[in-house]
């Protein structure tokens, strides 16, 4: 994941530029004339002009192939009735809006999308707050205990998804697992044969905790670069000028880390949204009902009752969810290039 | 461990996404076969020892074709044959579950074979639930591979010592279940009756034995029948069995459950005949257990009578998009045939696929081979694939015996789904 170090060093030059004191209020208007400049006028001007597009051909070819294609595939999937004879024929049957009108009257899609919605809130929440102090606590402590903590969190962040899914499915086995005889002779009360998937509140509830501890490391580690970027003089001052840590963080640190606020809730929400395997894997892939997410739901109806154009509505109006938060993802990403740029 | 769908999900996407893109596939005429003929068959089906056997004969007769036995596992196996069958080359054969045939015969995917029926051995002689399952609209899609049907079985050992005897009646199975509840008070894991509660085929006994149904068929219309009165009380029966006997997962299926025997702690499983061989498995389960397992049939609520039970099984299909169907057929009629027929039953502990190797079962075999002839089916429309693949019955029982739902409730929605899907299109 390449992203961590950019958005970090985004954030960095953006900070540079937040912390000069009333550098919002009295922004000095930006001087019209371009940063770079221009190549002279002629045939230069052309190739120079022609170079940046030859550069970006590959990628964009690259995007296009793996991205693009296998998109617009999906949404015209979505508009037909793409059974188990139609996979076999290669030829769909073309039902033009039926697969969302369908969609729309189902109460469970309906349920679904809740489902998703809250979980999505509940997973992004608890993972910045634990993420924000994690990268506080990094920020005070001595260096030993920093390099063993970064550690930890990039063990965490190293292990296989799969993996570690299946480690804490043992860990709250019905029968076997450690935590239900932790919870019992820690005097908890009685959790032998404690079924934590038998109520879906509290199934979501180990849902959560196996994605939340799989998403801190890189929110923390993002969140703590950028922590080490705030000036000591700014803090200082504030806490010359009487402010408490608790207002130091709501109003100097808080604020100055706002970009950096909005682009990993903005990736977590994406991450979390389509969340999977932590469903379904967990659940021996057989998840019921009550555990459908958005994408658990889209994968039942494409692979499990082969409704392919179906699961692939579900699929389209997923994407359309995500296109929302990757908006704010993206504008956030401008602005904060525009600043360096009006800089 | 079980099997990890994504996976397949990622594969099958991809799969579907080039089958979409590159055009159908083409179905040369057989001139030549020449092979390789590839074979997909289940786990657990065939032992080694016969498919070795079968690839011998095989061998002796065509020394220049190939032949590829690869086994697949049941947990994902649905969305695997949907993408198999949707390439331009799918696996010759396919070993199908009884209840996924009329599937993949409406849909196109297997070959007719309605013209060689007569040139199959024992063709004549096959079962008859086997031979529905793989008739389509009046033709044969499959050909009958073998059966299998539930019974109960129990440590012979646990009964002596609770001083109780194989029950003759559902009203018994409590009684003995609660003696032996009592007699292993004292292990807080003790189930006398260790039911997981997605179990379904092993549930769908008690819905018919109190005369309930899935889904019932007139004039080409299903209507699902899990919310009858009889099918409640079916399920309420076993739920209070479940209840008071079972400390298995509620919300857990049944892949661990011969394990789960072998390790103790367990007085009664409802399985298949070849689980015994699982339970006595050296590295699965525990082979000092031979002298202490016993089978009896699942009792009905008519003291002295048994419940139909359901009928599993699989037959063997041909693809017809394959290359090789000559070789194909060939390699199956000698799988399906006497000889080799003979050994699935004797080793590998299935029921045959012809009535006249019946008399093969023997000690506790000869109880799972009486259960079949007392047994039902699934509705047999290719739209049951999507009802068993919707988890909708596991997840009826789920409700039903965490007490999320009332049984009332919890029916009522699974039938009027059940309804739907099978009406579907």
């Amino acid at each position: 994941m390449a992203s961590g170090s950019e958005i970090f060093r985004e954030a960095g030059f953006e900070m540079g530029t937040a912390i000069r004191p009333g550098a919002t209020a009295t922004r000095p208007t930006p001087s019209p004339e371009p940063a770079l400049p221009r190549p002279p006028a002629g045939v230069n001007r052309v190739r120079v002009s022609l170079l940046p597009y030859a550069l970006i051909t590959p990628a964009a070819a690259v995007i296009l192939g793996v991205l693009a294609f296998p998109l617009g595939m999906l949404v015209w999937l979505s508009f037909q009735h793409y059974g188990l004879r139609q996979l076999i024929a290669h030829q769909g049957d073309w039902v033009g809006l039926n697969n969302y009108a369908t969609l729309l009257a189902d109460p469970t899609f309906q349920h679904v999308v809740l489902v998703s919605l809250l979980f999505t809130v509940a997973n992004v929440g608890l993972t910045l707050v634990l993420s924000t102090l994690i990268a506080l606590l990094l920020l005070k402590v001595s260096t030993p205990v920093r390099v063993l903590l970064g550690s930890g969190l990039v063990f965490v962040w190293a292990t296989p998804v799969i993996v570690a899914i299946d480690v804490w499915q043992w860990m709250f086995d019905y029968e076997f697992g450690v935590v239900n005889y932790l919870l019992t002779q820690l005097r908890f009360g009685d959790f032998i044969h404690h079924n934590w998937f038998e109520h879906p509140l509290q199934g979501f509830g180990v849902i959560t905790v196996v994605v939340v501890w799989g998403a801190i490391p890189f929110v923390a580690i993002t969140l703590f670069a950028a922590l080490t970027q705030v000036p000591q003089d700014i803090l200082e001052a504030a806490e010359v000028d009487g402010a408490d840590p608790w207002q130091i963080f709501w109003r100097v640190t808080a604020p100055l880390l706002r970009p950096i606020f909005l682009i990993v809730t903005s990736l977590s929400t994406i991450w979390d949204f389509q969340v999977f395997n932590q469903v379904y894997v967990l659940l021996n892939a057989r998840p019921s009902q009550d555990y459908f997410t958005i994408a658990v739901y889209s994968y039942r109806e494409s692979f499990g009752v082969t409704q392919y154009g179906l699961g692939a509505a579900i699929a389209v109006v997923m994407v359309l969810v995500l296109v929302v938060v990757t908006f704010f993802y993206v504008r956030q990403t401008l602005e904060t290039a525009d600043l360096e740029l009006a800089r | 461990m079980r099997p990890r769908k994504f996976l397949v999900a990622a594969v099958g996407m991809a799969a579907a996404l080039i089958a979409t893109a590159c055009g159908t596939g083409g179905n040369t005429p057989a001139a030549a076969e020449t092979g390789p003929l590839t074979i997909w068959l289940m786990n657990g089906s065939a032992p080694q020892s016969v498919i070795d056997g079968v690839n011998t004969d095989f061998k002796a007769k065509h020394p220049n074709v190939t032949v590829n036995v690869e086994i697949q596992q049941w947990g994902d196996v649905g969305t695997k044959l949907d993408t198999a069958f949707a390439g331009s080359t799918p696996p010759d054969v396919m070993e199908l579950g009884n209840t996924l045939v009329a599937k993949y015969a409406a849909a196109g995917a297997l070959q007719d074979i309605t013209s060689k029926k007569a040139g199959y051995e024992n063709s004549s002689t096959w079962l008859q639930s086997l031979t529905d399952s793989c008739t389509l609209g009046g033709k044969l899609y499959c050909v009958p591979y073998y059966a299998g049907s539930r019974a109960v079985i129990y440590r012979t050992d646990q009964f002596t010592a609770a001083g109780v005897q194989p029950p003759d009646s559902l009203d018994g199975l409590l009684t003995v279940g609660k003696k032996l509840m009592a007699a292993n008070s004292s292990d807080p894991n003790y189930s006398a009756l260790y039911f997981p509660g997605k179990y379904w085929y092993a549930a769908l006994p008690f819905i018919w034995d109190a005369g309930g149904d899935i889904a019932t068929n007139s004039g080409g219309k299903w209507q699902g029948s899990l919310n009858s009165t009889s099918s409640q009380q079916g399920l309420t029966t076993l739920n209070t069995l479940v209840t008071s006997l079972s400390k298995a997962d509620k919300t857990g299926d049944e892949a661990k459950q011969d394990a789960a025997f072998a390790q103790g702690h367990i007085g009664m499983i409802i399985a298949n005949g070849w689980e015994v061989g699982v339970i006595l498995d050296p590295k699965a389960g525990d082979p000092t257990l031979k002298d202490k397992l016993g089978v009896f049939p699942i009792p009905s609520h008519v003291a002295g009578q048994t419940a139909p039970v359901f009928l599993g099984g699989s037959d063997l299909g041909i693809a017809a998009k394959s290359k090789n169907k000559t070789l194909a057929n060939e390699w199956v009629g000698m799988l399906e045939g006497q000889k080799h027929m003979s050994e699935m039953a004797t080793t590998g502990g299935v029921i045959p696929n012809t009535t006249s190797l019946l008399s093969l079962g023997t000690g506790l075999n000869a109880t799972f081979y009486a259960a079949a002839k007392n047994s039902r089916f699934v509705p047999n429309s290719p739209n049951w694939a999507s009802v068993e693949n919707a988890n909708t019955i596991p997840d009826m029982l789920v409700s039903i015996f965490t007490g999320k739902a009332t049984i009332a409730d919890a029916t009522k929605a699974a039938s009027d789904k059940i309804t739907t899907t099978l009406n579907g299109s």
